[in-house]
């Protein structure tokens, strides 16, 4: 036979999880913590990888994310402030929604929508914000929130929003997780918006599907 | 109406709508997509799943879906999918591994030097084996490499069969009889048992994918096959395997994932590698970006 067996290495407790006591547990903290700022991208990446689920490192993950210039750095950075879920570490995301780099825009969306519980504070400010951009990428985040919460914060969006963009997200969004109350806000914005044509063909496609849901 | 079924007193309906919305959230969720043309068939296992979760309409049971409510993604999605594993499925994936990657993974290698190839999650070692067979049958540079499988999964009882290694003939409907008389033996009581030479070579390990620690175990593969699985976790947990995998592979080695997955949707890590006999997903060489 061709073929060669290797043993793989039993399970360890190393890879930045405590060992015996605090004192292991800070020195691994501060060793990584160092890391993240090491010239070298890999050690940056194995350091973001280590810190994720330490809520005692969002700081850190949070200024090298400001810093950061390899995407699959940035991107564990991300996952490891994902893994926290805290509302330091939704902080920590936040500003990325409205990067000029789209694929840091889409990395932040994706770890927010993993967050839908610790994201609910943030929603109303999110989704007044002065850039129409930003507005639109909230909607987005209310598509994995319980369907009643993200069925009131759109139709609160819905009744005042001027950029049919927004609306035309929030409405697709709807289509998915909304309740029928969110049928009133929808007529109306489709009122509203008559002139623009897809707008009301969107709304009349979610109320179709939304409206035999339970309230 | 797009589909019905007697449940207790009352029957069970599904409007086209309903189905929209349906395919829309699973392909949100899952990648998996669904044209007009397989109306009928998602009809059918939705009402079943309706049925089978006691809701008592569509609106009722996307409630439970959304919320994943007694893990109904996973039993939506094993409605919609090949559960069973058999010797030889997906074998367009095996005969790129012998048409394409093997070529690019030994142009870094040396005559004797190991070839690394890792089957998660494993099950009962259909797969790792079938690694094993197809390289034997299809590969002419078999000899000149020390080549190391490992299949791992995180049921032990599983990778206990695997060890095992018997099979009924369900499981060999892919192979030929030629082969199957080359690598099995019959057992007594039935069902056919893999060559003991080959039982011998695999390493099987429990390894659960979504642990970094435990996944730290695994380094250094040049090829690794993961499929059908990914597809079952949320997002969250999508993204963590995916740096794990990432880190399991050696620079320039190459992941093959199920048919209905794509890792491009998963994370950006990975570099998309179109094949004439599959599409598979790259770890890059280096960096191209950087201090």
């Amino acid at each position: 036979m061709p073929f060669v067996k290797r043993d793989v290495p039993a399970p360890s407790t190393a890879g930045g999880q405590p060992e015996d006591g605090r004192a292991s547990h800070e020195d691994n903290l501060a060793a990584h913590i160092a890391a993240l700022g090491s010239p070298d991208t890999e050690a940056r990446w194995n350091a973001a990888r280590a810190l994720g689920g330490r809520a005692d490192a969002v700081p850190a993950l949070a200024a090298a994310l400001g810093v950061e210039s390899a995407a699959r750095v940035r991107e564990a950075i991300m996952t490891a402030l994902m893994r926290v879920g805290d509302e330091a570490s939704v902080m920590a995301l936040l500003p990325y929604l409205r990067s000029q780099d789209a694929a840091e825009r889409g990395a932040s969306i994706e770890a927010l929508q993993a967050l839908p519980e610790a994201i609910v504070p943030f929603m109303a400010p999110l989704l007044a914000d002065g850039d129409s951009d930003v507005r639109l990428l909230a909607t987005e985040l209310a598509r994995n929130m319980p369907a009643k919460s993200a069925t009131r914060m759109l139709c609160r969006l819905l009744e005042h929003e001027q950029h049919p963009n927004v609306c035309a997200a929030a409405i697709d969004v709807l289509a998915e997780v909304g309740t029928r109350d969110a049928v009133p806000a929808l007529q109306a914005c489709a009122e509203r918006f008559a002139a623009t044509p897809f707008l009301p063909f969107a709304v009349s496609i979610a109320i179709a599907r939304i409206s035999d849901t339970d309230r | 109406m797009s589909g019905s079924e007697a449940h207790g007193s009352h029957v069970v309906r599904v409007t086209p709508d309903d189905v929209r919305r349906l395919c829309e959230f699973l392909y949100r969720r899952t990648g998996m997509l669904f044209d007009d043309n397989k109306r009928y068939y998602i009809d059918r296992r939705l009402v079943e799943r309706i049925v089978a979760t006691r809701s008592d309409s569509f609106q009722a049971y996307f409630a439970i879906l959304r919320s994943d409510a007694d893990h109904e993604i996973e039993h939506l999605i094993n409605t919609f999918t090949v559960n069973e594993t058999y010797f030889n499925r997906e074998e367009h994936q095996l005969r790129c591994m012998t048409s394409d990657l093997l070529g690019n993974v030994i142009r870094k290698k040396r005559a004797g030097e190991p070839i690394r190839i890792w089957s998660i999650p494993c099950s009962t070692g259909e797969e790792p084996y079938s690694i094993a067979v197809w390289l034997m049958e299809n590969w002419s540079l078999v000899d000149t490499y020390n080549i190391e499988i490992v299949g791992s999964d995180i049921d032990t009882r599983a990778l206990a069969a695997a060890a095992k290694g018997v099979y009924g003939e369900r499981s060999l409907m892919r192979l030929s009889r030629d082969v199957v008389g080359r690598y099995f033996q019959p057992v007594a009581g039935g069902g056919h048992q893999i060559d003991p030479g080959l039982r011998e070579s695999i390493q099987f390990t429990r390894a659960n994918l979504i642990d970094p620690t435990d996944m730290a175990r695994y380094r250094g593969f040049d090829i690794v096959f993961c499929r059908n699985v990914l597809i079952y976790f949320d997002d969250s947990s999508r993204r963590i395997a995916a740096e794990n995998l990432y880190d399991c592979l050696g620079a320039g080695g190459y992941i093959c994932l199920g048919h209905s997955e794509t890792m491009s949707r998963i994370s950006p890590l990975f570099r998309v590698c179109r094949f004439s006999d599959a599409i598979v997903y790259q770890r890059p060489e280096a960096d191209h970006d950087g201090r």
